[in-house]
């Protein structure tokens, strides 16, 4: 199967989310160009700007409780009709125990996983020699 | 992202243009319509092109803060990215949400009136 791999290297820091988020949802509309309808392809570059920025968000939020924020890598891996993103960070990993929060009690966080996984095809948390990896990946 | 503020005698609109994520939320709350916990508002979401579960959650304080001093928010006018975050978390029944800022402002009066 053929692929390509794109990575990019970003400092931990809230200012960069945006960029984080353009890039990816830039890349799967460019991904996408031409293969579907415009309102399919327009979500499927949303569903990586929102998973993005809420995976990039969380590493910066843990980064900000450590002496020195780490740096977040962001890896694409385009295939035929996949793409899949891989983000690694250095930082505490996603709380996996918490529930979806219930909207009835107003809270202000625990969303961000909740529309990670509705918005992406598959998702995955690991843990690898302290390494955090988030991978998500959405089929055309 | 931009935030412009028109007030009137009992309320105050809102207009965001641009993100409303992590890194802008904090400009949000500290703007002086939605940091004053009594005053009710209409927010124009016209402009606003993305929003994400820290916007979200920015949004969810403001409200329950003003609801606790007896006022709240209207929201207007949202994109289909916007609303898709707000139908996801189930967060939408929160919330009043119009079409159009005339009626949520039509609507912020009487709300105002009755209370």
């Amino acid at each position: 199967m053929n692929s390509s791999n794109i990575t990019i290297t970003l400092p931990g820091e809230l200012r960069f989310i945006r960029l984080a988020s353009k890039i990816a949802s830039n890349t799967a509309s460019l991904f996408t160009e031409t293969r579907k309808t415009e309102a399919e392809n327009w979500e499927f570059a949303h569903a990586f700007e929102l998973a993005v920025s809420e995976a990039f968000t969380n590493a910066v939020v843990h980064a900000k409780k450590q002496a020195a924020p780490q740096p977040v890598t962001i890896t694409f891996t385009l295939e035929e009709r996949k793409l899949t993103i891989a983000m690694r960070d250095s930082n505490v990993p996603f709380s996996t125990r918490t529930p979806s929060p219930d909207p009835e009690n107003y809270p202000e966080n625990g969303y961000g996983l909740l529309l990670i996984r509705t918005v992406m095809d598959t998702v995955t948390l690991t843990r690898e020699n302290d390494t955090n990896i988030i991978t998500m990946s959405k089929t055309l | 992202m931009t935030i412009t503020e028109t007030t009137g005698s009992t309320h105050t609109i809102v207009t965001i243009c641009g993100t409303l994520d992590a890194s802008t939320a904090p400009d949000f709350r500290n703007s002086p319509a939605i940091a004053d916990p009594s005053r009710t508002v209409v927010i124009d979401l016209d402009k606003m092109d993305f929003l994400d579960s820290s916007g979200l959650g920015a949004l969810v304080g403001v409200l329950r803060r003003k609801q606790e001093a007896n006022a709240t928010i209207l929201l207007s006018c949202m994109n289909p990215p916007v609303r898709k975050v707000f139908d996801i978390t189930g967060t939408c029944k929160l919330f009043h949400i119009f079409d159009d800022t005339d009626a949520a402002t039509d609507y912020a009066a009487t709300y105002l009136r009755g209370r």
